[in-house]
């Protein structure tokens, strides 16, 4: 098929390019940059904004290097990704290239990356318990098969560790790893630790490190996507591990301020909400067919910036990580109360009672502040507030199982606390007490 | 309306993302819609402007939002005006109804692709389906707009058909007899003053920024049973009133949404998930399926319609969703009933309107919304009222999801000044896991009748202020130099916070309390806040006494928390003051 080529960029921006008049490129088509004269491939590039006078152009591999010379050849198509069960134990780019330096691969097919909406109705709802032997994750906020929930944490917490922890554990039948903006160093980590627990054969990695071209970063996640979807679609049970989409927002933000869009908080643009929304949304148990579970990362120095605070109104619920613990106060899953009727009956009423004597305890610490947690009580909470922190939101260590973690609960209450004190009901008193 | 049978078309000359120009001549309308057709495929786009082309004086430019993604679209590419606004199709199998933002049905549109892919279209409502036509009419009669010509069963309601609302006084030249018809049949033929003909179906179709009239408004005055404590007592909501609910991420608003969609009393609750999560939408139109409508035992979705606009489907009909449920509310109170609409959530609906904005160059406003967000957020709310002339209501209880959980910022504000009822859920009693976090303290107020005595929802009120008051004093000097009688009047607002505010919209009993449970409770807190309690004192220390207050109290709230989840007979409800009086007296409880 020969493909029509056009010759007249009349301007390059930082990550975009832009053509004088109509070359006849549709929304979202891709096209091809050649270096004039040898023809060597430089780059593909994507149309986002096309008037009667011009078309601008997403450059995947960066503009350096390109010219007014270079040259432009139509593809006619949308991005797509190539799929193919070859690409277990592999590694790509954010456009879906081999990056391992190992052979290319024949794609069994090529699969829509535009991520249209899955009917609603097709959805089941999620009612399956995704265990992880962390406690503070089981019993206070438990996973469920086909959420969407990020981790929540500053730039220098464990947050990648965590995140590979739960990633270990997990009852998926494929694992994509999706990174964006990573070091080399956060790479390695998580080649090392998916080798190490043998889910490196049932793992897809697409990586873009910090300093690759931005357009790629910005890609790799509807690249990622697209293939969790069809492995989904084929019956599949997929773990995608989104990390850092803080990263990826900032890249949103670049390059919607390289097209000069009006922004709206912190200079983010106002579509924000709905470009995170339409990648989390990704997430589904698909009725007569597979699932997908999206754990993300979400690097934030407060709370009430735009990208924790928008992915807080779209996710599932939130694992908030602080000081290396993973703290119940802000930690959130929302589908739990799915799953956790079913368990021991007192999982659901411990997990009220210890948080809300955590609440209490809180409140105990910051007047012990000022010197006025002088009261018997609050010294009993302020003893319990250090034995959970201790003993509860620690992430990191041997799992224990769901009954176990439980039991640990109920002495911690015992060690601090008379029973009227917990607000437990008299019958969970009598039957876990002693 | 134009009535020209020559298609009016345009050629698109700029495009993107869901915003398209495109050069006409001729005539374009403000607000109609019209059909981008890109590859053979047609999108759904509404006009939002109109100038002069200032290349061609003949031609025009017209400025469009399309309903749905793009990709593919060319310079050139063809678009058909259809001279009518944006509208909704109403008429009998609205209820039990799932549909996206445009009113497609999901289920059929489910029968063609599991993804919802750009240019699927199915028919509004089911157009096989017969219903028993019942005449209420005769050749002859005269009927202005808004007047029942028959009535259709619809579930268990009464569904009249109506003369649609813009027409004037007509004359019934024609009526079918009681039998059996689809949507798509004529069931009259009525004449206006121009005798002009016009044929009648069980459908219409009315243009979703057109409300529809009241016959006669009235003030919203009695209270709807949302069986929520909190809400009920404290900042309640009556038929036809409006509430704004705002909350930052994960202080439980879609568990309320719930809640209400479970347990408030209405004949119809209407859901529009505008911009959330499409799960949040499943999990009500699957398992609520399930469950029982309060009022008549049918199942909940009986009494439910849903429009989801998730939060991945296209923006641009965002802005739609929450007019087309709006109308279809407006629709059902003028034929009589109580209504219930819940838009969740309202601030992505605002948030859709920012990026259409921005995207069109407009000089954005505070936080870049558009300048007079405002006065469109009152608009919206302003839809919903109590209707006496027809006995029904709409009432809209909005969610509101501002930034950061900074109620200062323009949504929620405009909210406040837009709705006669404000439930603020409170990010502290979140973490502190009390649920409802609904805060009576701060940012919740209703303008609203309670189903108990305002002095009696007054005192409630200034004992937890007071207690509140006391806690931070606790916090700050330490419980040493908080005298006895403070500390006792602390530890009644803590009972009341968590034996009435707080209730767990898990458990089968606790979840919903009705007012005839309401007005015991009222009966214990009300003895517990005028009472002095007579506790033995002896020679104790004051720190002693303290301790065995809060001892006490402990005992209290968890006896009453036992009664929260097991009381459920009217003799076992009588208890409740009786153990209050005797915990008053400090004599030992034997019953």
């Amino acid at each position: 098929m020969i493909r029509k080529e056009i010759n007249r960029i009349s301007e390059v921006g930082k990550a975009l390019i832009s053509v004088e008049g109509n070359p006849g490129v549709a929304l979202n088509h891709v096209v091809e940059l050649l270096e004039a004269g040898t023809n060597q491939s430089l780059s593909f590039a994507k149309a986002i904004n096309i008037t009667e006078d011009s078309t601008r152009f997403q450059v995947f591999n960066g503009t350096q290097g390109l010219s007014t010379q270079t040259k432009i050849r139509m593809h006619e198509v949308p991005l797509t990704a190539g799929f193919s069960y070859n690409m277990l134990g592999r590694r790509f780019d954010g456009i879906g290239d081999v990056a391992d330096g190992g052979p290319e691969i024949i794609f069994d097919k090529y699969v829509s990356t535009r991520l249209d909406t899955l009917n609603p109705t097709v959805r089941l709802v999620p009612k399956q318990p995704l265990w992880t032997g962390i406690p503070m994750i089981d019993v206070f906020n438990t996973l469920v098969k086909s959420q969407k929930i990020p981790i929540f944490a500053g730039p220098t917490e464990p947050y990648n560790r965590l995140l590979s922890q739960i990633a270990q554990g997990a009852q998926a039948d494929v694992i994509i790893f999706a990174g964006i903006g990573l070091k080399f160093d956060e790479y390695h980590y998580f080649k090392e630790q998916l080798s190490q627990s043998g889910n490196i054969d049932k793992t897809i990695m697409f990586t873009h490190l910090a300093g690759d071209s931005q357009i790629k970063g910005l890609m790799l996640p509807d690249v990622a996507l697209s293939v969790s979807r069809e492995f989904a679609d084929q019956g599949k049970d997929v773990l995608v591990l989104l990390t850092d989409m803080t990263n990826w927002s900032n890249i949103l933000r670049n390059v919607a301020n390289y097209q000069d869009q009006i922004p709206s908080l912190q200079g983010y643009p106002g579509s924000l909400y709905s470009e995170l929304a339409k990648r989390y949304e990704v997430a589904a148990d698909i009725e007569g067919a597979g699932s997908i579970t999206i754990i993300g990362a979400t690097t934030l120095e407060s709370l009430e910036d735009p990208v924790p605070d928008n992915t807080g109104y779209i996710t599932e619920g939130q694992f908030f990580l602080d000081n290396g613990k993973l703290k119940l106060a802000r930690s959130l899953s929302r589908l739990k109360q799915q799953v956790n009727d079913t368990t021991r009956d007192d999982h659901r009423p411990i997990m009220t009672a210890m948080a809300s004597l955590l609440a209490d305890a809180e409140k105990a610490y910051e007047a012990a502040e000022v010197g006025a947690a002088n009261d018997t009580f609050s010294q009993k909470l302020l003893r319990y507030r250090e034995d959970f922190i201790a003993n509860m939101e620690e992430p990191f260590g041997e799992p224990i199982e769901l009954e176990a973690a439980l039991d640990k609960c109920w002495d911690i209450l015992k060690r601090h606390f008379e029973p009227t004190e917990t607000g437990l009901s008299k019958k969970l008193i009598e039957q876990y007490w002693n | 309306m134009i009535k020209n049978n020559k298609t009016r078309t345009g050629k698109l000359i700029s495009i993107q993302d869901s915003l398209v120009k495109a050069r006409f001549y001729g005539n374009v309308i403000m607000g109609e819609t019209a059909n981008v057709i890109v590859d053979g495929k047609s999108l759904q786009a509404e006009v939002l402007q109109i100038a002069p082309d200032p290349r061609n004086s003949d031609a025009g430019i017209v400025e469009m939002q399309v309903f749905e993604d793009l990709t593919g679209a060319q310079i050139g590419d063809q678009v058909e005006f259809t001279g009518k606004s944006l509208s909704v199709l109403l008429g009998p199998g609205l209820l039990t109804s799932i549909w996206d933002g445009l009113q497609n049905p999901l289920y059929k549109l489910g029968e063609q692709n599991a993804y919802l892919v750009p240019g699927m279209k199915a028919p509004a409502l089911d157009e096989e389906k017969l219903w028993e036509f019942t005449p209420s009419v005769a050749v002859g009669d005269k009927v202005n707009g808004g007047d029942a010509i028959g009535t259709v069963p619809e579930g268990r309601l009464t569904h009249s058909i109506l003369v649609p609302f813009n027409f004037g006084k007509c004359k019934v030249e024609s009526i079918i007899e009681k039998s059996e018809v689809n949507i798509t049949e004529t069931v009259a033929v009525i004449s206006d003053s121009q005798n002009v003909k016009h044929e009648l179906k069980l459908a219409f179709r009315w243009a979703v920024k057109s409300p529809i009239p009241f016959k006669d408004r009235a003030i919203p005055s009695k209270t709807i049973s949302t069986g929520v404590r909190v809400i009920d007592l404290l900042a309640p909501v009556s038929y036809g009133g409006t509430v704004g609910n705002p909350g930052p991420f994960g202080a439980g608003k879609t568990v309320l949404q719930h809640s209400l969609c479970k347990y408030a009393l209405a004949d119809i609750i209407i859901m529009a998930a505008c911009g959330e999560r499409a799960g949040e939408a499943v999990e009500v139109f699957k398992d609520f399926a399930e469950l029982e409508d309060p009022s008549t035992g049918d199942s909940l979705m009986n009494r439910m319609c849903i429009f989801g606009n998730t939060s991945s489907m296209p923006v641009a009909a965002r802005e739609a969703s929450v007019f087309i449920a709006l109308t279809v509310g407006e629709y059902y109170r003028y034929q009589g009933y109580n209504v219930v609409l819940l838009a969740d959530s309202t601030s992505r609906w605002a948030q859709a309107l920012r990026e259409r904005s921005g995207r069109q160059g407009d000089i954005p406003g505070p936080e870049a919304f558009p300048m007079d967000i405002p006065d469109q957020i009152k608009g919206m709310y302003q839809r919903a009222g109590a209707d006496q002339g027809t006995g029904g209501s709409l009432t809209f209880i909005g969610t509101v999801s501002p930034a950061g959980g900074n109620f200062q910022e323009p949504v929620t504000q405009a909210t406040m000044d837009a709705t006669g009822g404000f439930w603020g859920l409170s990010q502290d009693r979140a973490d502190a896991k009390k649920y409802p976090a609904i805060d009576p303290l701060s940012y919740t107020s209703s303008v609203y009748d309670s189903f108990i005595s305002w002095d009696d929802r007054n005192k409630m009120l200034q004992t937890l202020y007071e207690a509140n008051g006391i806690d931070q004093t606790i916090s700050t000097i330490g419980l040493k130099k908080v005298p006895v009688e403070k500390y006792v009047l602390y530890q009644k607002g803590l009972t009341i916070d968590f034996c009435v505010m707080q209730q767990n919209a898990f458990h089968k009993l606790d979840a919903c309390t009705r007012p005839e449970r309401l007005i015991v409770i009222n009966e214990a807190v009300q003895k517990l806040i005028d009472s002095t309690i007579n506790f033995a004192q002896d020679d104790k220390e004051d720190e002693e006494v303290k301790e065995m207050v809060k001892a006490k109290f402990d005992e209290l709230r968890q006896w009453w928390k036992d009664w929260n989840l097991s009381a459920q007979t009217i003799d076992k409800m009588a208890v409740l003051p009786q153990k209050v009086e005797q915990f008053i007296l400090q004599e030992e409880y034997t019953l």
